[in-house]
């Protein structure tokens, strides 16, 4: 604090002084003939801190800039691959409308969505609370043990999960069976495939929103619960009306990356259930990945990918524009 | 500057027009490679760098060739490439953009179609045609197109059923008996009663059905599509096939477990499954998953049951070719590795000793290493049962868009087992009907026409 206060006055000091607040004392003149050069020659000037930065923007080209133009062009042909690309026009985006599959793999991401989103979100909630409490031991322990599952590689995962979930030698349903009652077809019923993929990315990303949700609590200013405290608020007080209001950027954050999560979930899907039985549990994700490396049908699958983000993308900003509409009504 | 680049034109120019002259089928773009192979080039001539790419025991299988291969042709580098999962889609990303294909690749025989219809691997019709009659007629129609030949078949996956011999006596199970589908599912209640429930005949879950329903059509004929890439799916034969599955899910002989997950793999090893059908593969994955641990060389392999008495004991599950894609620079290096390994006795014998791969090569099934007692399977002759009527099996016609049309198979296969097997009339016709929208596909008017429903599983047709 008291650095700033310094910087800030040295700053006031050096315009008092008259020199630019660019350093060095260059002489105005000089300055007013720098901004009439062209703006191509103070690029060749400054050309060592362009070469420092062009390696993002030459790879951002190749790898991002690039396959996204070349995926929006793919959406308007019929391209396997291979043979010679057909120029089909919108035809592409006219078969999604008669698409079961596609719409039924976005019902099912939803679905799932709704199914784990809350309770992940309400455990990495009260899991953070619980690790920023003061009176609890091994803090660093319990976070690493939380957050060791979204490092741990799918396959050991999938492995994991497909023992947990077998109907006749998996340990859930035997624990079941101790309380008497009867198996549960986790990942070989239509009803629950969707039920067992909510499980597990419950499982897998409750520690990554933990962590976060625990810098979020700790950024909190421990003066407004001192404040809160002198002023008689209850510990349930507390948490309503200084810890849930200062965490709302917090949780925002989180819903948007599981929001994304959700819409390009792959292979939590893809290892534990295939998107079978049957496609009860065939998720946006899986579909995408279908259409295009086995079916090859990489027009219409960039067609899809782009229809779809084209729709969140809309959907999360008339969201935003809600919710700064709230927010400046609470105002 | 100048002149090299004109020679270079003027080559591309001169082999263009040869390939013209010659009718070579070969894309234009890839004319500057096409020198056509020579059938009898002397082996001292041949050389160059060649690298190939396949996977798993596969790969090991070649690697193991190498030095035999190397003793005939001393001038060719050969490296073999174990290059992982999803192999195939690589290959095809590299043949999308000209360069960076191996000179070799190993393909699923099931994909194939897919990749010769791009036109992108070489013509190999001038050297390897003379073999036809050296492979059984169903591998060879998968690496043909239109009367040329693209790819040669590598190993084949004949059908039988393993079993554990332990578990069939001691439940008074005799498997030679066991002649039709409906003997296996009377065996499978046998077990199944006798062992208290504890120990099912066989796995079946949902997402598996297709394999094992593949394997049936091909038992009576059946086919997804006919002859000229219709759709045929809703056949007769195709009901009959549903009606196996159907007795076999509804007896309570199967159990539900994943192929190949963790507790699939287990169950070689209890006594909760009492037998696989499979193909020979499946012996290898076998093997290594016993071990020397318990059931080792107390397992035994039965025919695959028919459908009908007299029917076809035989199917095929599996099984991959090589091709050489049409921007190899080195064709003829390519080719004499592929002839080596797959069109020779010696070759497709060091295969089949050392890593198990099951001869397409009927030559090398006359061999006498065929008949070998397998002590694993209690000194049984498997590879002489596996090679039994392999020439008889029947293929299923495979399309350009195999890999989606059984996608969409094994989609609502999976849904009518996980649902309760609803009547097959409107599942065909429906299946048939989404075949059709998504595939772009017409349905073959025979198919329509056999879907009165009177029409009952008629006498599974046999070509014996």
């Amino acid at each position: 604090m008291s650095e700033l206060r310094e910087l800030k006055l040295r700053r006031a000091q050096a315009g008092m002084n008259g020199a630019s607040p660019a350093g060095d004392g260059a002489p105005a003149t000089q300055a007013s003939q720098s901004a009439r050069t062209s703006r191509f020659a103070q690029i060749v000037r400054y050309r060592h801190f362009y070469l420092f930065i062009a390696p993002f923007f030459i790879l951002f080209g190749l790898f991002g800039l690039y396959p996204l133009i070349f995926s929006l062009y793919l959406s308007f042909v019929n391209w396997d691959g291979l043979t010679q690309m057909h120029w089909v026009g919108l035809a592409n985006f006219v078969q999604m409308g008669s698409d079961e599959i596609l719409w039924r793999s976005l019902l099912n991401t939803l679905i799932i969505g709704l199914l784990y989103v809350p309770p992940m979100m309400i455990l990495a909630f009260v899991f953070a609370q619980l690790l920023n409490a003061q009176w609890l031991k091994l803090k660093a322990f319990y976070r690493a043990a939380f957050f060791l599952p979204c490092v741990t590689p799918m396959v050991v995962i999938a492995i994991l999960f497909s023992l947990i979930f077998s109907t006749d030698k998996g340990v859930i349903n035997y624990l079941l069976g101790l309380a008497h009652i009867a198996a549960v077809p986790w990942l070989t019923s239509e009803d629950w495939s969707k039920i067992s993929i909510a499980i597990l990315v419950v499982w897998r990303w409750t520690g990554y929103n933990m962590v976060l949700m625990l810098a979020g609590l700790q950024g909190i200013p421990r003066d407004y619960y001192e404040a809160a405290e002198v002023d008689g608020a209850s510990t349930w007080q507390r948490t309503w009306h200084i810890t849930l209001p200062m965490m709302k950027p917090v949780f925002q954050f989180c819903g948007l990356l599981s929001l994304l999560g959700t819409i390009y979930m792959f292979d939590e899907v893809f290892v534990l259930t295939n998107g079978g039985p049957g496609t009860s549990s065939t998720n946006f994700g899986l579909y995408l990945f279908q259409l295009s490396f086995d079916d090859f049908k990489f027009g219409y699958a960039s067609c899809v990918a782009y229809s779809v983000a084209a729709f969140v993308l809309i959907a999360t900003m008339v969201a935003n524009r809600l919710n700064k509409r709230e927010s400046e009504e609470a105002l | 500057m100048a002149r090299p680049s004109l020679k270079w034109l003027a080559f591309i120019v001169a082999a263009g027009v040869a390939a013209g002259a010659a009718g070579c089928a070969s894309s234009p773009q890839f004319a500057a490679n096409s020198e056509p192979i020579a059938a009898n080039a002397p082996a001292s001539k041949v050389h160059g760098d060649i690298s190939v790419w396949s996977w798993n025991i596969a790969a090991q299988a070649l690697r193991n060739l190498t030095p035999a291969y190397n003793k005939e042709y001393p001038g060719v580098h050969v490296d073999v490439e174990m290059t992982g999962s999803r192999q195939q889609t690589r290959f095809m990303l590299a043949l999308a953009a000209g360069v960076g294909a191996p000179d070799i690749s190993q393909l699923q025989n099931t994909d194939s179609p897919h990749y010769m219809a791009t036109d992108q691997l070489a013509d190999l019709t001038a050297v390897a045609s003379k073999y036809q009659s050296d492979f059984p007629p169903s591998v060879w129609r998968l690496c043909t197109q239109d009367g040329r030949v693209y790819a040669i078949p590598w190993d084949i996956g004949p059908c039988a059923v393993f079993y554990k011999r332990d578990l069939f006596k001691k439940y008074g199970v005799d498997p030679n008996k066991i002649d039709t589908w409906d003997d296996y599912i009377a065996a499978g209640r046998t077990i199944l009663s006798k062992s208290g429930g504890r120990t099912k005949m066989m796995t079946l879950g949902e997402n598996d059905i297709e394999s094992f329903y593949e394997v049936l059509l091909q038992e009576n004929g059946g086919q997804i599509f006919d002859a000229n890439g219709d759709i045929a799916i809703d056949s007769p034969q195709a009901r009959q096939a549903l009606d196996v599955i159907r007795r076999i899910r509804q007896s309570g002989i199967y159990s539900d477990v994943a192929a190949y997950s963790a507790e699939w793999l287990s169950g070689f090893s209890d006594d909760t499954i009492a037998s696989y059908p499979g193909a020979f593969w499946l012996g290898g994955t076998i093997k290594d998953s016993v071990g020397k641990g318990p059931g080792a060389g107390d397992w035994g392999v039965f025919r695959l049951p028919a459908l009908t008495p007299g029917g076809l004991h035989v199917a095929n599950w599996g099984g991959s070719v090589l091709v050489i894609p049409a921007q190899c620079p080195n064709k003829q290096a390519a080719w004499s590795f592929i002839q080596y390994a797959l069109c020779t006795r010696q070759g497709q014998l060091t295969q089949y000793r050392t890593e198990d791969l099951f001869p397409s090569f009927l030559p090398a099934l006359k061999s006498a290493d065929v008949d070998a007692r397998d002590p694993f399977f209690a000194g049984q002759q498997v590879g002489r049962l596996f090679a039994t009527d392999v020439t008889k099996i029947q293929t299923l016609n495979r399309t350009g868009t195999w890999a989606e049309a059984t996608g969409y198979v094994s989609q609502d296969l999976s849904h009518w087992g996980a649902t309760g097997m609803p009547p097959d009339e409107p599942f065909l016709s429906n299946l048939a009907d989404k075949m059709h929208r998504r595939l772009q596909t017409p349905i073959a008017p025979a198919a329509t026409a056999s879907n009165a429903p009177t029409a009952r599983p008629a006498a599974a047709r046999t070509s014996t």
